[in-house]
């Protein structure tokens, strides 16, 4: 029973961060109706400027947003060199999507060049495991924990209480409707790729944190398993995803445990192949498709 | 120099057949399969198996065979097939666009994991090695002129794949996939069975990967999981829509245009006066700058020119008699 409890603390962690990730993930997909293959891409940019500006400042705050603004940027980035000329040139998901695969071949390939390919390590002072409540947990993975919780309030807020929440809701249900009710559908995408690219960056700090080390490669494989949870929660669903990143850390963190961690991956990946045989509009769905039901 | 050429066309002639492979899946049938890579790998590691020999500790892999090369590359294609089965078996059933896509690539993640991870299938990271210079022996060939051979061998079965996708392009079960990518629907009508062309065209393009695979092994002589990545499939996406997909011609021309010309001209980048400070910047910075223009170039062509240098010729209906349109009837 012990060693159960303390795998559930270390999967409270990981579902954090994927839950960051894939619900970034989702809102892209949302406004786009695209699968960003590169969104790997924006939490391996968010480690690098979190560990760039952590070596010039020494701090750890400084660090964190450095990773959210870098993270931001080059979401906004992507959608504007590549995803949106794609969509409004009028080409179909999957050449979008082939499209985005380049551009994670690119950027990675772009990281190795000015930093090299090797691990780079970078690890914060986790501080004393403590007990709390049935979890042993280090004061690091407590505020991961409740910086995921914090931003999630506030992209809830952002979506169901603000004017442009409203605008991205009504880009994600019906493109063209919402164009001719006069709302500027790319850059409303804009910027929702930008406030995704915010939680995506910040997720790559927390990320590389936690494991303790990264290189060019790691958000690809990140992404792997980002996209088996927003798959199981439902492509662009935010609250449906961020139930399909908890089950999927759960799921990983117990057959790592008890397996073998290596086969992550592939566990990851059996559990995508299931969901999308058997739902593949996502575990939790009915008829309607909103951004936050 | 000879070497040098003699090595980047057995490479290319290789790479070529890796390419009319993915043709079939991508260029005929429209599927974008993110799995082909393993079947290339399947291939590979089982003409290993066959041919090199039982494992010495601490290697481990299964079979250990000694098999002549030619019936070893027979048994690989046909592994590299059954696999494909099993994959398409279920990616083909009901899935289309994307969610193949994400599936395949699902697919081609658990084979690299466990090729490289569980450690009595292939030795793990390790890999195998240990397969040289296969019916060398028949011809008594020496080192360099065993090379000749070689790049013989790699061009004469590239020209023998080319004609037979070239038979198939113009045959019925050929024209029957384009239907399908053009419009499944359409095909479904007029009495296609649609899962089942997909699974034959599909089978069909991973064996020509495992092909390819089983000279890539034999190319490398050993293989491993730094060998290959899933995402190298990249590359030859890029060479079929760079030379125009579904056009046999143009799948040569782009495997001619990207293999060749974007790969090699890196390498004599250093060359180009002031560029010179590249080679010391870091070791796989050329690499990695291929692989940037590649990716570069996948995304240019796809938004600019998405049919290729040589797009694929239309079929057209040379029956005026059975036009249907209504007033005409």
């Amino acid at each position: 029973m012990h060693e159960a409890l303390l795998t559930l603390g270390f999967a409270l962690v990981t579902a954090s961060i994927l839950a960051l990730s894939a619900v970034a993930f989702t809102l892209e997909y949302a406004v786009t109706n695209v699968a960003n293959v590169s969104h790997g891409e924006i939490l391996t940019a968010g480690a690098y400027a979190a560990y760039l500006v952590h070596q010039r400042t020494g701090s750890a705050i400084a660090a964190a947003i450095a990773a959210s603004i870098a993270g931001g940027l080059v979401a906004l980035a992507m959608h504007s060199a590549v995803i949106g000329p794609f969509i409004r040139f009028g080409a179909s998901p999957t050449i979008v999507f082939i499209a985005t695969l380049g551009m994670s071949f690119v950027i990675q390939n772009l990281l190795v060049i000015f930093f090299g390919a090797a691990n780079v390590a970078y690890t914060l002072d986790p501080g004393a495991p403590q007990q709390l409540g049935p979890f042993l947990l280090t004061p690091l993975d407590v505020e991961i924990v409740a910086s995921a919780i914090a931003i999630t309030l506030a992209l809830y807020l952002i979506i169901a209480r603000t004017r442009f929440g409203k605008a991205l809701r009504a880009v994600s249900q019906n493109r063209e409707l919402a164009r001719v009710t006069g709302i500027n559908a790319t850059r409303v995408a804009g910027a929702t790729f930008f406030l995704a690219g915010l939680i995506a960056g910040y997720a790559g700090f927390v990320l590389a944190e936690s494991v303790g080390s990264f290189n060019p490669y790691f958000g690809f494989s990140f992404f792997l398993i980002t996209l088996t949870a927003a798959v199981a929660g439902g492509l662009g669903r935010a609250f449906g995803t961020m139930v399909g990143a908890v089950l999927v850390g759960l799921i990983l963190e117990f057959a790592g445990g008890y397996i073998s961690a290596s086969y992550n991956l592939a566990f990851a990946f059996a559990i995508l192949a299931i969901v999308i045989l058997v739902r593949p509009r996502g575990l939790f769905t009915n008829a309607r498709r909103t951004v936050f039901e | 120099m000879t070497a040098y050429l003699v090595s980047i066309l057995t490479e290319g002639a290789i790479f070529g057949i890796m390419a009319l492979g993915l043709n079939v899946i991508w260029g005929w049938s429209g599927d974008f399969d993110l799995a082909y890579y393993g079947y290339i790998a399947v291939g590979a590691y089982m003409t290993l198996v066959l041919t090199v020999g039982p494992a010495v500790a601490p290697a481990q892999y299964i079979l250990g065979l000694q098999l002549p090369y030619p019936l070893a590359v027979a048994i690989a294609v046909i592994s590299a097939m059954a696999v494909a089965l099993i994959v398409g078996l279920i990616a083909l059933r009901h899935l289309r666009g994307i969610y193949f896509s994400i599936v395949t690539l699902g697919a081609v993640y658990v084979m690299y994991v466990f090729a490289g991870q569980y450690v009595p299938l292939f030795d793990g990271y390790n890999g195998l090695s240990g397969l040289f210079d296969p019916m060398g022996d028949w011809f008594s060939l020496d080192y360099l002129s065993y090379q000749y051979f070689f790049m013989g061998l790699s061009l004469a079965m590239f020209v023998v794949v080319y004609l037979l996708m070239w038979r198939i392009s113009g045959s019925r079960f050929g024209m029957a996939l384009r239907t399908l990518r053009e419009d499944e629907r359409a095909a479904a009508a007029f009495g296609r069975d649609i899962y089942r062309l997909k699974l034959k065209g599909y089978v069909l393009g991973a064996g020509v990967g495992g092909f390819a695979g089983a000279l890539f092994a034999a190319y490398l002589s050993a293989f491993n999981p730094s060998a290959w990545s899933p995402v190298e499939v990249i590359v030859l996406y890029a060479a079929v829509l760079v030379g125009g997909r579904g056009n046999i011609v143009g799948v040569a021309l782009g495997v001619l245009i990207m293999g060749m010309l974007v790969q090699e001209s890196t390498r004599f980048l250093p060359s180009v006066p002031g560029l010179g400070q590249l080679n010391t910047l870091h070791p796989q910075v050329l690499l990695a700058l291929r692989g940037a223009i590649i990716g570069l170039v996948l995304i240019l062509f796809l938004r600019f020119r998405p049919q290729g240098l040589l797009p694929e010729r239309r079929y057209v209906d040379r029956q005026p008699a059975l036009d249907a349109t209504p007033g005409n009837a």
